[in-house]
């Protein structure tokens, strides 16, 4: 079975982004870049399917600048077969999607399996639209993977208000991945001496035939901002009881929130 | 020009959600500025058991989707419904609840419909011929104002709880019209099979008014007892941080923050939570916020409104008892 994985190097959950004076840009220097945490359950799932279906292989895209060499250069020493990074430093998740659907349209994958967001954007919009530019149908969030036995339909679990729903879902589709979904390894040693003899194979936009007009920004960014400081709150230094009963009456008569 | 404005309703068996309302105080307000229309669509089964009610937020006309191939949720069906209805009623503003249902959705219908998504939105007005909006990016790290002046039609999902629900003094006209269901059989390809309703008799946590919430410092599954009583007392959701939830205290489905959930409530009670970034990602444009915590150095006090600087087992119980003696007043 042919798998797709797609991932993203995003600054890490504890850099700190300041903004550049005047909003109109952050600043990433000394940030440290990661992969976005949901992709490693992507890459996880795909390794097992590879594992579990013989003949299987794995080809995972990065749609970014160099520095995302550095995670398909992890995802070579977790033992996939082929990566692909397509150059496009600035391509917003519209722009990205076109560029790893350039990608993988004549891979033909089976399955796609993707993180069900980055965290830098935030957006959860590449996944759906990647989905229509394959024409696959897509699964979000799923916390459950299961392949019947025909390796053709899947029987996905997702989280969702008030409970969980089971999906069924038709090969070849695109999943996005949860937290929980597995548990995913660590790269050996092992894996980490066979990536060094793997090359990444660089693409430029324009060789996939997407020309500058697919990957300027579709939203119109004005500025950034840090999020509003806070005023410092109100700590209520009283005997626990007495405190209660305040914290009660604040809430009630001056945040009128209850 | 006149723009319209179309709300995707969410609803259960027919009973719209709560931040519906919200849409469409928005979307009333974006038509007028527009001189534009508001117009809303349910689908699913029940649909059409919303039409009075979106009629009294303020919805003109009413599409209803329903039927057979429609009973359970197909995500490419429902982009079907909602594509085919953008591409006949080519509104300006496509709005939907920041949701399961919309993360879902959302990619996939902006693809289709060529429009452009801006998710997340906690501000949302028309100006100068278009509209401009703020988002949170980076987990609230950062927060992006943008504009976007069409042509192309937005796509926003709004966070649940930020925006005001308002009905309007007149309701809208309400007239109903029926949507076709054009039935591909290649929409067939991913379909719910079941669901199991879970998460017992508290709200929805993403959606919820009030969330309390408790970590690590509880320490077993038995203490997470206490947050749950203050959160009934309160008719909140019961959250947790990610310490408690690894630890087994709490389901993940209730985990609060960047790898859970995102939840914007009213009041959010953080019982013996440090306020990893993290966490803080999953809860930081809650209206107020209150911290129970024995260290007066935690980080989460930046952010508290009020707090309380004691140990959770004997001044939650206390609290539980005072809400739901002044909530009986
Ligand atoms: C990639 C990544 C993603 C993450 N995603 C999330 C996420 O989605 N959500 C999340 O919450 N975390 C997340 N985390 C984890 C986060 O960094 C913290 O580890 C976690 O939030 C800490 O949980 P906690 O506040 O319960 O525990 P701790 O940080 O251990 O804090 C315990 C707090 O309890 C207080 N305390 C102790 N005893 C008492 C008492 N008796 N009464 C009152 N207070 C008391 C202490 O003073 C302290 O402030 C993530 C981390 C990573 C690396």
């Amino acid at each position: 079975m042919k798998i797709a994985v797609c991932v993203k190097l995003v600054p890490s959950t504890t850099a700190l982004i300041r903004v550049v004076p005047g909003g109109k840009s952050l600043d990433f220097t000394g940030v440290e870049m990661v992969l976005s945490p949901y992709d490693e359950f992507a890459l996880e799932e795909a390794l097992k399917v590879r594992d579990k279906i013989p003949g299987s292989e794995i080809l995972v895209v990065s749609v970014g600048g160099e520095a995302s060499t550095k995670i398909l250069e992890h995802a070579y020493a977790l033992g996939v077969e082929n990566c692909v990074l397509v150059k496009a430093p600035d391509a917003d998740a519209p722009a990205a999607a076109r560029c790893a659907a350039a990608v993988l349209k004549p891979y033909t994958p089976s399955l796609v399996i993707c993180g069900r967001q980055s965290i830098e954007d935030d957006q959860w919009q590449f996944t759906g639209m990647l989905a229509e530019l394959l024409d696959l149908p897509h699964v979000t969030a799923v916390s459950s993977f299961a392949l019947a036995a025909d390796n053709v339909m899947a029987e996905c679990k997702r989280r969702i208000e008030g409970g969980e729903e089971t999906i069924d879902v038709a090969l070849p589709a695109l999943i996005s991945a949860e937290k929980g979904l597995n548990d995913p390894r660590s790269p050996t040693l092992k894996g980490r001496l066979n990536a060094k003899k793997k090359q990444i194979a660089v693409k430029m936009p324009a060789e996939l035939g997407i020309d500058a007009g697919a990957l300027s920004p579709s939203l119109k960014i004005e500025a950034y901002a840090p999020p509003p400081p806070k005023s410092p709150g109100k700590v209520i230094a009283k005997p626990p009881k007495e405190a209660a009963a305040e914290l009660v009456r604040l809430l009630r008569e001056e945040a009128k929130v209850i | 020009m006149a723009f319209d404005i179309f709300v995707i309703a969410e609803h259960r068996d027919g009973k719209l959600k709560k931040s519906t309302g919200e849409l469409l105080t928005v979307a009333r307000k974006l038509a007028a500025a527009g001189g534009g229309k508001v117009l809303a669509a349910a689908i699913g089964a029940g649909a059409s058991k919303t039409a009075s009610d979106l009629a009294a937020w303020g919805a003109g006309t009413v599409l209803i989707a329903e039927g057979p191939a429609l009973e359970h949720y197909s995500s490419l069906r429902w982009t079907r419904v909602i594509c085919d209805a953008i591409a006949t009623r080519k509104p300006a503003v496509i709005l939907m609840t920041v949701s399961s249902l919309s993360r879902d959705l959302a990619g996939r219908i902006a693809a289709r419909a060529n429009a452009v998504l801006a998710s997340d939105c906690t501000a949302l007005s028309a100006e100068g011929g278009g509209f401009k909006l703020v988002r949170p990016i980076l987990a609230g790290r950062a927060l992006v104002t943008a504009a976007h002046a069409g042509p192309a039609p937005l796509l926003a999902t709004l966070r649940p709880n930020v925006f005001a629900a308002e009905k309007p003094a007149q309701p809208g006209a309400g007239s109903i019209e029926t949507l076709a269901v054009a039935d591909d059989p290649k929409d067939a390809r991913v379909t719910v099979k079941s669901f199991v309703a879970g998460g017992g008799t508290r709200p929805e946590l993403a959606e919820a008014a009030i969330v309390v919430s408790g970590g690590r410092s509880l320490g077993s599954a038995d203490a997470f007892k206490i947050i749950y009583e203050l959160a009934d007392s309160l008719g909140a959701a019961a959250g947790a941080s990610r310490a408690a939830v690894d630890a087994g205290y709490a389901p993940h489905s209730i985990q609060v923050g960047q790898t859970g959930k995102t939840v914007s409530p009213v009041l959010y009670i953080a019982c013996g939570i440090s306020g990893a970034i993290q966490h803080l990602a999953g809860m930081r444009t809650s209206k107020y916020i209150v911290a129970i915590n024995t260290d007066a150095n935690a980080p989460i006090l930046k952010l508290a409104d009020y707090a309380i600087i004691g140990d959770e087992f004997e001044v939650v119980p206390l609290l539980t008892e005072e809400f739901k003696k002044a909530l009986k007043t």
